[in-house]
């Protein structure tokens, strides 16, 4: 029969083994997690010069200049001279 | 004999190994702090996590500034150096000269911090990258960038190379749209590379992106419009102030001359200002109207109420007012449409003594604004003198106070939402809260103004430019001298034309103003008012303001 100290002293023991190896178990998942993040910081890096890029293209090609320019010189529309009413 | 030897061998190795543990002992109890310190200063850097600055929009969602991630390129001269082959390959990427990149480096000396590059952009610091420099590294940063460059600076702003907020909304709120940076302890390796974080101090926290009221398209309309007149007329500036009628909202804030705000490096200071909200002028026969709403409230007058003008001057005390002609006894509508001054300053000595600046005052004129704009003037209409008659007759036609073009919008937003005042906003409204005020005026005499005032942009007006086909106009012209070293100067002169459309349910408010326009004779109604009519004409369809001129419309569309 093990004495009550000794018992003690083992789970104790099995307690520091186990959060040793919990220890070396999460630096490696922090290794990882940090891996994750640092790519996951990439990308997002890279969407939003995207996104920003591709918000500048669309107020670019929907500039009002740029509307006016098409719908009066490539479709050959016009402002109304005078008030044009149509019935619907 | 040997037995000595072996005790010797014994005591040597006993002296050995307690003079590794008195070092032991010594290094990790006495000098620990300082080696510690030491290792930490070689490998744990923080590191700044730089925030994202908030997107500035128009009211329709299109982007007015924005931050696009870039890289700074830094290298640590006290640490490295570049070789002659790595230098000449970070140049070629770079785009600069390698000799150029050298000297900058043999400049350096010593020193542990030299940026090579600052704000690439993201494909071109992808290149470093691959160059696999030792010693070179990659720092993000943010660069703004603005789109509509010169059409709204002025509004929007700028940003210095730290991303402060300068200038304009970027200045005015700054707190909103700037980011807090973020902080991070890392461990790294002796070439820089990050290994390990050690502490995550604060996370970098964005900030908030902002919705002006401006619309883009009336802002480029009324862009382009106020230049080709400062241009055509050889003024010295132009400002053009767009208000919604219903909420007070700015639509478009333009001024002449202007800058861009993506390089800084070639416009002066000159074009940095905000004049619709900075400058200050006389605001002339653009005053009438309230002149004439004085004029309906003492009860004494009405729109037809008839005003003799002959023989078209008249002097109070010893200055001499008067009209360019005679125009004989005329109605006050008419008075207003011909802008006699004569028959203004009349009308203002028969009102009790405060009733015109009581007017004005209640319009706001003279008071802050309060957009939050950097610079707002609050302009000047002072009670000094209203007993004298002089000062009372000049004030009825606009001298004697000074006012900036958004003031004198916000004015006549009073005229056009029924007597009651709104607050001006650079910020977008929530569309589903209505804007609401205390009347200052009562509604049927600004509705009679109003009526008076569309008869300025009828064919005998002053500004029959400033019409619009299909629509109902009203407006004031009005132009004022400039003072110059020895009291008013003939030469120099301003010319406004304030005006609201549609008449039977205003919807914009715009005051133009040109400054010092090279033709002397030309008035408000030659130089301001075409600008008027052509931005507004546009501006109308733009924000699908159904036509109220029915009689033109009727006979058009069968």
């Amino acid at each position: 029969m093990i004495r009550r100290p000794l018992a003690t002293f083992l789970l104790l023991l099995l307690l520091v083994v186990a959060s040793s190896i919990q220890v070396v178990w999460m630096s490696q998942a922090v290794r990882q997690l940090h891996v994750e993040l640092q790519s996951a910081q990439r990308d997002q890096d890279q969407h939003v010069a995207e996104q920003s890029r591709l918000l500048l293209e669309r107020s670019a090609l929907t500039a009002f200049q740029n509307v006016e320019r098409i719908a009066e010189g490539e479709l050959a529309m016009h402002f109304p001279e005078s008030v044009e009413r149509i019935e619907r | 004999m040997k037995a000595w030897r072996h005790y010797a061998v014994v005591i040597l190795f006993l002296l050995g190994c307690s003079g590794v543990a008195a070092r032991v002992v010594y290094l990790n109890i006495t000098e620990r702090a300082f080696l510690q310190e030491q290792g930490d200063a070689r490998a744990v850097r923080a590191q700044t996590l730089p925030a994202y600055r908030g997107v500035i929009y128009d009211r329709n969602g299109e982007p007015l500034a924005i931050s696009t991630p870039t890289m700074a390129v830094w290298t640590d001269p006290s640490l490295v150096r570049l070789d002659g082959e790595s230098v000449a390959a970070l140049a070629g990427v770079l785009g600069v000269p390698a000799r150029e990149l050298q000297q900058q480096l043999d400049a350096a000396g010593r020193r542990e911090f030299l940026y090579l590059a600052r704000r690439l952009p993201w494909e071109q610091a992808q290149r470093v990258k691959a160059l696999e420099l030792k010693g070179v590294y990659l720092q993000r940063e943010y660069r703004r960038y603005y789109p509509a460059a010169e059409i709204a600076a002025h509004v929007v702003g700028v940003t210095d190379v730290d991303e402060a907020g300068i200038e304009g909304v970027e200045l005015a709120f700054d707190d909103r749209l700037r980011g807090q940076h973020g902080r991070k302890v890392v461990l790294q390796d002796r070439r820089g590379e990050v290994i390990k974080d050690l502490e995550f101090v604060r996370a970098p926290r964005f900030g908030s992106d902002m919705h002006l009221s401006l619309d883009l398209r009336l802002q480029y309309l009324a862009y382009r419009e106020i230049k080709a007149a400062v241009l055509a007329n050889g003024a010295r500036s132009g400002s053009l102030v767009m208000l919604d009628a219903h909420t007070g909202e700015v639509l478009a804030m333009v001024n002449e001359p202007s800058y861009n705000p993506n390089d800084l490096s070639s416009g002066t200071r000159e074009g940095m200002r905000n004049r619709a909200v900075t400058d200050t002028y006389e605001p002339g026969s653009t005053m009438k109207p309230f002149t004439a709403l004085a004029a309906l409230e003492s009860g004494a007058y009405s729109p037809t109420t008839e005003i003799d003008t002959s023989p078209g001057y008249f002097s109070v005390g010893r200055k001499l007012i008067q009209d360019t002609g005679n125009l004989g006894t005329v109605s006050l509508t008419r008075a207003l449409q011909k802008s006699s001054q004569v028959a203004f300053a009349k009308v203002a000595l028969t009102l009790p003594d405060r009733a015109v600046f009581d007017v004005m005052n209640r319009a706001g004129l003279g008071q802050f604004v309060g957009t939050g704009l950097p610079g707002e003037a609050a302009g000047s209409l002072s009670e000094w003198g209203l007993d004298k008659p002089i000062v009372r007759a000049t004030l009825a036609y606009g001298y004697g106070l000074a006012v900036s073009p958004l003031q004198l919008a916000r004015a006549y937003v009073t005229l056009a939402n029924d007597g009651v005042p709104l607050p001006v906003s650079i910020l977008k409204h929530d569309p589903d809260a209505p804007v609401t005020g205390t009347p200052v005026f009562a509604a049927e005499q600004t509705r009679a103004v109003l009526h008076m005032m569309e008869a300025v942009t009828e064919k005998n007006g002053t500004a029959p430019r400033a019409s619009v086909a299909g629509y109902r106009v009203a407006g004031k012209t009005g132009t004022a001298r400039k003072v110059g070293a020895a009291g008013y100067d003939d030469e120099r002169h301003v010319t406004l034309f304030a005006g609201i459309a549609p008449v039977s349910n205003p919807r914009l408010v715009m005051v133009v103003v040109i400054n010092e326009p090279a033709g002397a004779a030309q008035g408000g109604g030659g130089v301001a008012a075409p600008v008027f009519g052509r931005v507004a004409a546009r501006a109308l369809r733009v924000l699908g303001e159904p036509p109220d001129d029915l009689l033109l419309a009727e006979g058009a569309g069968r």
